[in-house]
């Protein structure tokens, strides 16, 4: 159990094909290490769906053949990931999108970074237990 | 004017093919005619009527099987229907032969549908998650944690995982069924649908009961002995002092009865 021995924090990391076939992968993943976390059932099915709308944009944004890196910060009742992929030319973040809505309303922190050569969204999610 | 001469051809077609039918059959049940005789017989009944496996396996077209696996699988009932057709009964045989075929393919559908089910483990384990997150709900005033549900249910978190992600497998299936309005926090659990379950039960009980109330004493022993006291065949065949291969016979063809009983209803 990663919460039995959970110090300051732990990091999960995952590499996958910048591909719309992989994204149940990490949905899966998240809610497993949610569920290590102590979330619960609803905070779960809330980052399940956050997660997608994260991958879902960073994957409009990834070059051809690029990667989808995928970074957890696990800590006692707290989840952060980070999604990033490389993307030569990155359109400016769409802050009205319907995407950003869902992203911004599930989680407690949401953070788009456009550089040139990369892409990258930041989510974070307490869990609820946590937050009472 | 043409409409006519082509009507009558066309009845004239159909009953050059009941007279053969009806000779055929006679040659089929003539207990003094040789294995090979009432073979030939057989295998001629059988592709006398491919036609009406063709036309009812058509019925089922463009629902994702190939046509031709229809066709084999409706075949395989015409087979069935041919050997129990009984000629006194004075039906013609299309009539007691389609919903043979028809249920034939209708149980391909059903069992290739079982093959792409969760595990049945899983299917009980959802049902009892779906309820222990309910009165924990409740209890609690909050959603409960996969940890939770684990202590309430008695097994790992693990299997909980596991558990809720066949779910979400659950509900892309039934994507297929037109079923794709759920995305509420709890829609997934609520689509498992233990009251479905549970009357489907109910149904599939209550008519299989005059069925098996028709059965031979013996038939209805081995069926109780094996499936709600969960005897093994070996068990039942010492208690009833026949072999296990015959006790396997049996069930099999008291199973099958029921089944094509259930169907034709």
């Amino acid at each position: 159990m990663i919460t039995s021995g959970v110090g300051a924090r732990s990091d999960v990391e995952l590499r996958l094909p910048a591909d719309g076939a992989y994204a149940a992968v990490l949905r899966t993943l998240t809610a497993g290490l949610a569920a290590r976390l102590d979330f619960t059932i609803d905070d779960i099915e809330d980052l399940r769906i956050a997660v997608s709308e994260a991958a879902a944009m960073v994957l409009d944004e990834a070059d051809p053949g690029a990667d989808l890196v995928c970074r957890f910060r696990l800590m006692p009742g707290e989840l952060g990931l980070e999604c990033t992929t490389t993307s030569a030319a990155p359109s400016t973040p769409d802050y009205d999108s319907f995407g950003w809505q869902v992203l911004t309303t599930l989680t407690t922190e949401a953070v788009v970074e456009a550089t040139p050569g990369s892409y990258t969204v930041r989510i974070a999610m307490r869990s609820s237990l946590d937050l009472q | 004017m043409t409409a006519e001469p082509r009507a009558s051809a066309r009845s004239a077609a159909l009953e050059a093919t009941r007279r053969e039918n009806a000779r055929l059959f006679v040659i089929f049940r003539d207990p003094d005619a040789s294995a090979a005789e009432r073979d030939t017989a057989r295998d001629a009944l059988v592709r006398l009527h491919l036609a009406l496996v063709d036309h009812c396996a058509r019925r089922f077209r463009n629902r994702g099987e190939p046509f031709e696996d229809l066709v084999q699988v409706g075949t395989i009932g015409l087979i069935k229907a041919v050997d129990r057709f009984d000629t006194e009964r004075g039906v013609e045989f299309s009539t007691y032969a389609t919903p043979t075929i028809i249920g034939e393919i209708k149980r391909y559908f059903r069992d290739k549908g079982w093959a792409i089910r969760v595990p049945r483990r899983l299917q009980e384990l959802r049902m009892q998650i779906s309820s222990a997150t309910a009165e924990l709900t409740q209890s609690l005033g909050r959603s409960p944690t996969p940890r939770e549900i684990a202590e309430k249910i008695g097994c790992s978190v693990e299997e909980i995982i596991e558990a809720l992600e066949s779910s979400n497998a659950y509900a892309t299936l039934s994507l297929d069924a037109t079923d794709d309005s759920d995305d509420g926090s709890q829609s997934m659990l609520d689509a498992i649908g233990i009251d479905d379950a549970a009357l489907e039960q109910v149904e599939i009980r209550e008519s299989v009961k005059p069925l098996l109330e028709g059965l031979p004493a013996r038939e209805k022993k081995i069926l109780l002995l094996r499936f709600f006291k969960n005897m093994t065949q070996s068990q039942i065949a010492e208690e009833i002092g026949v072999s296990q291969m015959h006790v396997s016979r049996l069930l099999t063809r008291t199973l099958e009865q029921l089944r094509t009983s259930l169907e034709s209803d």
